[in-house]
């Protein structure tokens, strides 16, 4: 989206390389390993087993929500259509997991692979198209996906190329990997794997290709005019996000144990996008946000007993709020909003911090702590 | 291949199908040309209108309050979210305005799923007085419902095109298609002008809900995304043409329904919009333009 233009990754301009890390930056790396620790150790011994599932399932689509968020915050492509996406990801993992014994994580390579292959190929016509155009055309593919899969359905161990038996009245669930069959296991496995793919972005943020989608953000015309190979770029961010839409659609079978194409509805890629923009499409955060939004949320509801409806509403609700007021989303206005409470209340206690300025637009965009780049 | 006759009651559906694509294809257009902003809670609006309906029948109104209260409420609904954010929303890309209906998608779908809950599996039907009389044609029963279908495309279509071509106010839309800006200045209330497009797309939805909801079915989710199936020929006409959507929404009803009857097809004839907006597009788009104006190639 080519509006908040002032907010975007100009980030990729001030990492020289081998600089050497502020205190800001290793407080940021340590913050981000405990956390991180803390996910893997502590929370599967603190979470009942439904909350642990639950956690499973924020892994998985916080891979979603970073792909959506590469597209939509890095490049300016807005795309309708991820959760089909993550639906080829998904069915090509449960295809090859039935049809093979390779180990998990060759899967979850040859899942991703596949998915960027056909993510490429559906995308390279679109992207002649721009803006309104490109997502609308997303929307109409992934509508068009989601009618082949509810006819296909999803392979359930049967045979010839679909795998699909229609008269299996008890079909074996989708393999788990020996490393990590328990439910538990499984969490840190997603978890690990979650932590792969925000490093793979990572890397391409910070690298040649992060500071081409920024040009290309910022203004096609001008990227052409510097010598960017915008058809290039603009592909490359597509198979990446489609890669790591499909290593989530594999990790997403082994959670499961068993896909069914109703799973996997249309309208969920709209309710995605708006988690996404929620979240923060400028920040890898944001996706994590995205993703408790997405599905920690509901099961919360759903343990208190509340209509997951209440949150289709509230996300509605957000989509027009961030859109209005605060284009980077929660992962940027929380920390920035908290700040400013800070500095509020410092200054009602009478302690005037020497050099604070009222909250500079340099401030705002750089909110310490907010930013992993 | 099944033969002719095994088709001829689906050429009736489909052309009152195309019809009612086409109405709502035309009031897309409309706004988005008028306005800039691509409304894709069209469905949605329609389809709470016509559960609104269905609930006030249920309670013992006479129909036509129902209907009433369904193009009402699509018109309030729809006037209200232009009033509310249209100004607010109107210098930005067209992309973020049509992402922002989204979020009164989402804030109506929720709605509607709390208060007519699907999941219980009770299903909805309204039915028009319409619907039990009819003529036939050679062997194929054709209701009024079906005839109201086509003809309300057809004649909303007419309609707007005149509309358009020959009012003060049409006029004053077509400048603001071409410059909001310019036609600020020359005078044209715009805001005004704007209220009257949101407001006849809003009627638009509330009519089109209503009879989507006796042709195809009365439920939530099937009537807010059926507004793809418009979108389709509104992409086909490249969100320009009145004629050219008609057009492709009269050959997208045809089609899907044509399908019907192919044993083999009948599955796949839900991806009848997509298909043919995809390949419309692609085709239509082989030039690429690169500019810095909002217009959209």
């Amino acid at each position: 989206m080519p509006v908040p233009d002032t907010m975007g990754p100009a980030a990729a301009t001030g990492a020289a390389a081998g600089r050497r890390p502020s205190r800001a930056a290793l407080t940021r790396a340590c913050v981000i390993a405990a956390l991180l620790l803390l996910a893997l150790f502590a929370l599967p011994a603190l979470l009942s087993l439904y909350y642990v599932d639950t956690m499973t399932q924020v892994a998985v689509y916080a891979i979603v929500a970073l792909g959506l968020g590469v597209l939509v915050g890095r490049v300016g492509l807005v795309s309708l259509g991820q959760v089909a996406v993550l639906a080829i990801g998904a069915w090509a993992a449960a295809r090859l997991l039935f049809a093979t014994t390779q180990p998990y994580p060759v899967v979850l390579l040859e899942a991703g692979l596949i998915t960027m292959v056909a993510g490429t190929v559906i995308g390279l016509p679109a992207l002649r198209m721009r803006g309104l155009y490109l997502a609308l055309i997303t929307l109409m593919l992934a509508g068009a996906i989601t009618v082949v899969l509810d006819t296909v359905n999803f392979p359930n161990g049967g045979r010839g190329f679909l795998g699909y038996n229609g008269s299996a009245v008890r079909p074996p669930p989708i393999r788990m990997p020996a490393i990590a069959a328990s439910d538990t296991g499984y969490f840190r496995y997603s978890v690990v794997v979650a932590i792969v793919m925000f490093l793979l972005v990572y890397v391409h943020i910070r690298t040649r290709p992060g500071r081409a989608w920024a040009a290309i953000r910022q203004s096609e015309p001008a990227a052409l005019a510097t010598g960017i190979n915008t058809t290039l770029y603009k592909l490359w961010a597509l198979a990446l996000a489609s890669f790591i839409t499909g290593v989530a659609g594999g990790l997403l079978a082994g959670a499961s144990h068993y896909l069914y194409s109703i799973d996997f509805p249309a309208q969920n890629s709209i309710t995605l996008l708006a988690v996404v923009l929620m979240g923060g499409a400028y920040s890898m955060w944001g996706a994590v946000v995205a993703a408790l939004l997405y599905q920690f949320l509901p099961a919360l509801l759903q343990n208190w007993g509340v209509s997951a409806d209440w949150l289709t509403i509230l996300f509605g609700l957000g989509v027009l709020q961030v859109l209005r007021t605060a284009p980077a989303g929660l992962a940027d206005q929380v920390p920035r909003d908290l700040a400013r409470l800070g500095r509020m209340l410092r200054r009602r206690r009478g302690v005037p911090r020497p050099g604070e300025p009222a909250v500079t637009a340099a401030a705002a965009q750089q909110p310490a702590g907010s930013d992993p780049r | 291949m099944p033969p002719w006759s095994d088709f001829e009651p689906f050429v009736v559906s489909g052309l009152a199908l195309g019809g009612v694509y086409a109405l709502s294809g035309v009031g897309l257009i409309v706004l988005y040309r008028a306005t800039g902003v691509l409304y894709l809670a069209f469905g949605a609006a329609g389809a709470m209108g016509a559960l609104i309906a269905w609930s006030l029948q249920r309670a013992g109104a006479p129909g036509w309050v129902g209907w009433l209260v369904c193009v009402a409420f699509g018109a309030a609904v729809t006037l209200g979210y232009g009033m509310i954010f249209g100004p607010a929303l109107a210098g930005r890309d067209p992309l973020v305005k049509a992402v922002a209906t989204l979020g009164l998608t989402l804030v109506l779908y929720g709605v509607m799923d709390l208060l007519w809950t699907t999941s219980g599996g009770q299903s909805r039907a309204i039915t028009l007085p319409t619907d039990g009389s009819g003529f036939s044609v050679g062997q194929v029963q054709v209701n009024w419902t079906q005839v109201i279908g086509l003809a309300a495309g057809v004649a909303i279509t007419a309609a707007t095109g005149a509309f358009l071509r020959y009012t003060r106010l049409g006029t004053a839309m077509r400048a603001m298609a071409n410059d909001r800006e310019i036609t600020a200045t020359l005078g044209v209330p715009v805001r005004r002008v704007e209220a009257a497009a949101w407001l006849g797309c809003g009627v638009l939805a509330g009519v089109a809900g209503i009879l989507l909801a006796d042709l195809v079915a009365l439920d939530a989710t099937t009537l807010t995304f059926l507004v793809v199936s418009s979108l389709a020929a509104v992409l086909i006409a490249r969100l320009r043409s009145i004629a050219v959507t008609f057009a492709a929404a009269i050959v997208i009803g045809l089609v899907h329904d044509l399908l019907t009857p192919i044993t083999s097809l009948a599955n796949y004839r839900d991806m009848t919009p997509f298909v043919l907006a995809a390949v419309a597009l692609l085709v239509l788009s082989r030039r690429t333009v690169i500019s810095r104006s909002r217009e959209e190639y």
